[in-house]
């Protein structure tokens, strides 16, 4: 029951004097007395008016559900007022002369004209109907165009007048971060009656075409407030649309897969995260950790909790391409596996392509994860830090030019040490330490040019025991610029340069201290073209070229007294390069296909000597028949192959869709490792003549629905994917400095198959998502020409097929200050290779293996907790401050990392492993600026 | 904060490892296990041959008895070994010809095994065993190097002995009944001193792991190994410590098998573990091909050297504590004597003026009988 429209209100506040207040009038107010208990604030401002005589003007909506308590006793109703709408944002005015009262939220309520308003409209309305007074600045859009930012008002766009009745009419226009200036891409934007909807593009732009009249658009967005606004449309017309950031970390949902996209969006197998919602999820240490909640997923496992390497639909690790901005990082984890290398400050958000790679991607069988990073505040200087048992970062970001240039500095380092230091004796000696650090710089030339600047940077080492030293690093930088040529045509060109490096060294034993050395490079250029040909058409082209650069391996003496000699590997280098088109159609609002084509030259280039093996045997040190050598820059050996990208998706309805997609990958450099998890030592190879590309296809069909307004989306989705040429070791393999490689690593065939369920909550006080996976990834060595068959030529499973795998990711708030998270998942254990035999020798009983992987380490069981507590909400103070509490493995149980058996003194032990065998209490200490 | 960081390290730390047996079916399998060299330094070739038992089994070890076995070589010379101890088949002393090749040939289960043709393998001397402070311990090294940088891959093996003391003297000694019942104390010696028998002994080890190294990355063939650690206040210390070290030549198949075998068995356990996979060496079995044979047998030569390290060489504050209970008590009768039992008497502490012994003293017995932890038997080595 509205008392008066808002309109209304807003005409007659022009008519009062908002001084009436101030001053000696105060004491002309009535005196209001009485009794009220959680009474209804509407009730209450009803009887104020009863006792009064005054008119209140209000808006219910505003009063909401606020109830009032209180006991007067003859005070001016100014006070009364004041005292019952405290901290609710809700205002009140008071003409004395004409007995009113206006009760506002939001809302200024202005007492009289801005100077300009009549200056700007040139003349007063005509139409005495207060509605339209304001808004004629929309009519036609030629003039610049001013943001709407209120909720309550209506903008008029068009000249009634002018515009016929009937029909539709089209509008258009930017979505932007009021704070902070930055276009918002992905927005949703839609009236409800009908039902029509628009998603705004990477420049925030939205074009929706509904029929004249009056609407409610309806924004919702990540990291933004849901708002909406009152619009009357006459005619085509552009309305520019300001966005409140989120304020408080919890009042958002936490799955942002953006609402109702993964019901009409064309993609399949692809999970998007934002950042909000990777740190609501507790993780070990409480550091906000993009990688593991990335293993939350459905299709994603990894070998154990030591270990980030993502093993994505039953890939191997080095199977993603791991994207931070167009950076690709090669090592994505620092200490000892435990972290992820990216700053949770920095990052924006993650999204994972599992299939329905875009023909963009390439170069790896597969996923691709592509981590965003946040651009800088282009307003206001800002920042982070956060202190926790382990880590402590920062980050500081702001405008260079304004509204121009910002930039965006993160940084993150550790303290580790006083952790190993309280170990047993035999680790107290170690030391493990990292930083990362990065830094982004966005330019904006103009409306129609940006540049970014995304530099990245680290470092981890450790020594266990003052033994072995280890280190290695990452460096990246890449320069992008986007051109928009006008509204349907834009292109981005890259360039950039990444690098990894790894060392080992050892000085304890002066005759044999070393150094050893390991790197990888590629410097790469991107070029990308997006055409948007009309409603129903986008068509994407461009190239790619890589340049890889890797130093196999450097062993050299440390020290005056070491007789080590020094082993340089000679280098290796090759050129990727691609061509791709992609075309997304639309047949019918229902119906859809995605259909892209790669194709991709691989050439493995001089100087270098290759090795020549007898043909038709297996490669060994006994068939290598000699070297040739080819001089520099020459081309060795050329691989190249098509690549196809398809998709299609069909509609039912508004909130159900089925899709199918096809694709295949082929995969230049391979990562080589005998270690389960994904070790720092871990070298990368080229593929050269005698190691072939890994080539994978993959299909898969999913069928998705949405519930409750979209509020609940459910999806389930069957895979079968193959792999080709995927590198395994032999028994006994030397992968590190050795000069032939080949002979040491044998193709194997793969195979895998799986089902994806996932129901995801994305509103609401209760949020979160609930996943099961089944899957089987097996292996196959069948080729006696190749090397001794594994497992008898049979399928084994791979180290990480887990057929069972189940997640939950919940978080409730409580309160806008208050929420809690909980997190469990539940696997198969991991396939491992036990014994078959004892024997004694060597003074000792030793196991002896035979098959790999025909036993599986227990199952996994693990349940995290943590609170998420906010200090207060204002948003005008110096910092806000948030702490989060948590407990990682709340049941304490002793999940297996793995189970062996070793000899000791004599006699065979079978042993347990556990990463972390208890529940892990932590404490972190978020602070903004 | 403080609470937090401790119960962050004991959980870290503590909960990692625990002792686990996996529920396993294993079949038997019963391979043959081969372990020995041919010798070619002039003296007797030894090998030990077993089967291989069900894991499910441990501690057993199944001897291969009554095998066929002999040392044939690649010029038609048969050498044959005899069974000298279950199991264990020893030949004459060879004298082996440089230019000739060798293999081990066994006959066993009604199967035919044989090892690769290995050729002589000459083993440098070692030069030194060396031993210094680090770590809070005594780490010994052993050092050799090939003039001619040929060698390359070495096995160790070694057995330690060391002399130690018992904590107290003791002239006393239980005397006992016929139903085997404390009936008092008497003296150990017609001379009532101390019993030095029970004072002064040996005790050994031999290696329990698989002891490899290589020069393969140096410019020379220079090694400087580290062979054994003793750990500070080590009994083996505490008087008079010794080790022979046993250096063997190794072809570089034999390098990677061992040190395969090594990973396999003794270096698990760490989060970035090689995974362990099959390993058998180069025995085959002729009858049956794809029938598993463990072990690698090849021409060597045997070098050793001999290292003493007495306690006055070491810091003063290595001195060894062994943890021991000492009791007076009287008086001596038997209710005090049974008591005691649990205990070993040492020496009389005060007597009576007929001579019989009032106060007597007891103590922990592996403090005062050495040889309930090792042998009263002097070496032959021992100075």
């Amino acid at each position: 029951m509205k008392q008066i429209s808002k309109v209304l209100l807003f005409a007659c506040c022009l008519l009062i004097s908002f001084n009436a207040l101030k001053g000696q009038e105060t004491g002309k107010l009535p005196l209001i007395s009485g009794n009220y208990i959680l009474l209804p604030a509407e009730q209450f401002l009803l009887d104020l008016q009863k006792q009064t005589g005054y008119r209140f003007y209000f808006d219910t909506t505003h009063l909401d559900s606020l109830r009032v308590n209180g006991s007067f006793r003859d005070q001016p109703l100014n006070a009364v007022l004041d005292q019952v709408f405290e901290g609710t944002g809700i205002g009140h005015a008071i003409s004395i002369g004409s007995k009113r009262v206006f009760i506002s939220k939001g809302l200024q309520v202005k007492t009289s004209l801005p100077d300009d308003f009549f200056g700007v409209q040139g003349q007063a309305p005509k139409d005495v109907a207060a509605t339209e007074q304001t808004l004629t600045d929309y009519v036609d859009g030629n003039q610049k165009t001013p943001a709407a930012t209120l909720e309550n008002k209506l903008y008029v766009i068009g000249d009634k007048l002018a515009a016929g009745s009937g029909g539709n009419v089209t509008i258009a226009g930017y979505l932007h971060d009021i704070k902070t200036g930055e276009p918002v891409i992905g927005a949703s934007i839609y009236i409800d009656k009908p039902r029509i909807n628009a998603i705004t593009d990477q420049f925030g732009y939205y074009s929706l075409i509904v029929p004249k009249g009056r609407h409610t658009l309806n924004i919702q967005s990540l990291n933004m407030k849901d708002t909406r606004r009152q619009v009357m449309i006459y005619q085509d017309g552009k309305l520019n649309i300001d966005l409140y950031s989120q304020v408080t970390a919890l009042k958002h949902v936490v799955v942002s897969s953006e609402k109702t996209n993964a019901v009409r969006n064309m993609q399949m197998g692809v999970q998007k995260i934002d950042i909000k919602a990777i740190k609501q999820v507790p993780v070990v240490f409480g550091e906000a950790d993009v990688l593991r909640v990335v293993l939350t997923l459905p299709g994603v496992k990894s070998v154990g909790e030591a270990s980030t390497g993502l093993n994505v639909r039953g890939g191997s690790a080095d199977q993603n391409l791991i994207l931070f901005n167009d950076a690709t990082i090669f090592n994505p984890a620092h200490f000892f596996g435990m972290f992820s290398a990216f700053n949770p400050e920095v990052v924006k958000d993650v999204q994972l392509y599992k299939s329905g790679i875009p023909a963009k991607y390439g170069g790896r069988l597969s996923s691709v994860l592509e981590i965003n990073s946040r651009e800088g505040n282009k307003k206001n200087f800002t920042g982070s830090a956060g202190i926790g048992l382990l880590t402590s970062r920062v980050n500081i970001e702001g405008p260079i030019v304004k509204d121009k240039t910002s930039f965006i500095f993160g940084g993150r380092t550790t303290y580790a040490n006083w952790l190993l230091n309280l170990l047993p004796e035999e680790y107290k000696h170690s030391k493990a330490s990292f930083y990362d650090l990065n830094l982004n710089i966005t330019h904006e030339i103009n409306k129609k040019n940006s540049l970014y600047l995304t530099t990245y940077m680290s470092r981890d080492r450790f020594n266990l025991n003052n033994d072995t030293s280890y280190n290695y690093s990452n460096r990246n930088v890449s320069l992008k610029w986007k051109h928009t040529f006008n509204n349907k045509w834009f292109m981005i060109l890259a360039g950039g340069y990444d690098f990894y490096e790894y060392g080992i060294g050892s000085t304890r034993n002066k005759i044999n201290a070393y150094k050893m050395g390991f790197d990888l490079s590629q410097s790469y250029f991107k070029a990308h073209v997006n055409y948007f040909a009309n409603a129903k058409q986008t068509i994407e082209f461009g190239v790619n070229a890589v340049r890889y650069e890797l130093h196999p391996g450097s062993f050299k003496p440390d020290g005056a007294q070491s007789l080590v000699a020094p082993v340089i590997m000679p280098s290796e280098q090759a050129l990727e390069s691609a061509v791709y088109l992609s075309d997304k159609y639309a047949f019918s609002p229902e119906f859809s296909v995605e259909a892209g084509l790669r194709y991709s030259v691989y050439t493995f280039l001089g100087p270098q000597s290759v090795n020549n093996y007898l043909p038709g045997v297996p490669k060994t040190e006994s068939t290598l028949t000699g070297t040739t050598l080819y001089d520099k820059g020459k081309g060795i050996k050329t691989y190249h192959g098509g690549e196809v990208r398809l998709s299609a998706r069909y509609a039912f309805n508004n909130v159900m869709s089925i899709k199918a997609g096809y694709n295949s990958q082929r995969q230049y450099v391979h990562m080589l490792s005998n270690t389960a998890a994904m070790a720092p030592t871990d070298i990368w190879k080229l593929s050269d003549p005698n190691i072939r590309p890994q080539y994978g296809d993959q299909f898969s069909v999913g069928l998705y629905r949405n519930f409750k307004s979209n509020t609940i989306e459910t999806s389930v989705e069957v895979y079968y994917k193959r792999i080709k040429d995927y590198l395994d070791y032999k028994s006994g393999a030397q992968l590190v400095l050795n000069p032939h490689i080949e002979t040491d690593v044998m193709n194997t065939e793969g195979k895998a198959y799986g089902v994806e369920l996932m129901i995801k909550k994305t509103a609401g006080k209760f949020n979160g998502w609930f996943s099961y996976t089944w899957s089987r990834t097996l292996l196959q060595m069948n080729d006696p020409a190749v090397g001794t068959p594994i497992n008898n030529g049979k399928w084994y499973p791979a180290n990480y097929d887990k057929p069972h795998d189940l997640t939950f990711v919940g978080n409730y708030r409580i309160s806008h200050r208050f929420s809690i998270s909980l997190n469990t998942s539940y696997s198969t254990g991991r396939p491992i290779t036990l014994p078959i035999a004892r024997f004694y020798y060597a003074g000792s009983e030793r196991t002896l293996y035979s098959d790999r992987n025909m036993y599986r380490i227990p199952d996994y069981f693990r349940t995290d907790f943590s609170m998420n507590i906010e200090g207060n909400h204002k948003v005008h103070q110096l910092t806000h401050n948030s702490w989060t509490i948590g407990v990682y493995n709340l049941t304490g149980r002793k999940n297996p990392y793995s189970v062996y058996y070793v000899s000791e003194n004599g006699v065979v032990n079978g042993y347990k492993l556990s990463i972390f065998g208890n529940a892990i209490p932590y404490v972190n200490f978020n602070i903004r600026f | 904060m403080r609470i937090i960081i401790g119960i962050l390290a004991v959980i870290l730390l503590a909960g990692c490892k625990e002792k686990y047996t996996p529920k396993l079916n294993n079949a038997t399998t019963a391979y043959l296990v081969v372990e020995g060299f041919i010798n070619s330094s002039g003296g007797a070739s030894t090998f030990v041959l077993t089967r291989t038992t069900r894991l499910t089994d441990p501690g057993k070890i199944v001897y291969e008895r009554g095998a066929m076995v002999k040392i044939t070589s690649e010029l038609g010379k048969v050498y044959p070994l005899t069974e000298t101890s279950p199991g264990t088949y020893t030949s004459a002393a060879l004298t082996l010809d440089k230019n000739d090749r060798y293999r081990l040939s066994i006959q066993a289960g009604g199967k035919e095994y044989l090892s690769d043709y290995s050729k002589m393998r000459n083993t440098p001397a070692i030069d030194s065993v060396s031993w210094q402070l680090e770590n809070n311990g005594l780490q010994l090294y052993v050092n050799t190097h090939d003039p001619k940088d040929s060698t390359r891959y070495y096995q160790w093996k070694h057995e330690q002995t060391w002399e130690f003391h018992s904590s107290y003297t003791t002239s006393l000694k239980y005397s006992y009944d016929n139903q085997n019942n404390i009936t008092g104390v008497t003296y150990r010696l017609p001379s009532r001193s101390a019993d030095m028998s029970v004072y002064r002994c040996w005790q050994s080890e031999k290696l329990q792991s698989i002891s490899i190294g290589s020069s393969e990355k140096l410019s020379k063939d220079v090694i400087h190994a580290p062979l054994i650690q003793i750990p500070k206040n080590s009994w083996k210390v505490s008087v008079l410590y010794s080790v022979l070290v046993k250096q063997y030549a190794l072809s570089r198949e034999a390098y990677k098998f061992f040190e395969e075998m090594k990973r396999n068995t003794e270096q698990l356990g760490s989060i970035f573990d090689a995974q362990p996979s099959a390993n058998t060496g180069n025995l085959r079995c002729v009858t049956k091909p794809d029938e598993v044979v463990i072990g690698f047998v090849e021409v060597s030569e045997e070098k050793e050297k001999r290292l003493f390290i007495s306690a006055a060489q070491l810091p003063a504050d290595w001195a060894y504590v062994q943890p021991c209970e000492a009791i007076q008590v009287k008086p001596n009768n038997i209710d005090t004597i049974r008591s005691m039992a649990g205990y070993l008497p040492t020496d009389p502490v005060d007597y009576a003026p007929s001579g019989a012994i009032v106060t007597l003293g007891f103590g922990t017995p592996s403090c005062i009988d050495c040889t309930l932890r090792g042998t009263n038997v002097k070496p032959s080595f021992w100075p």
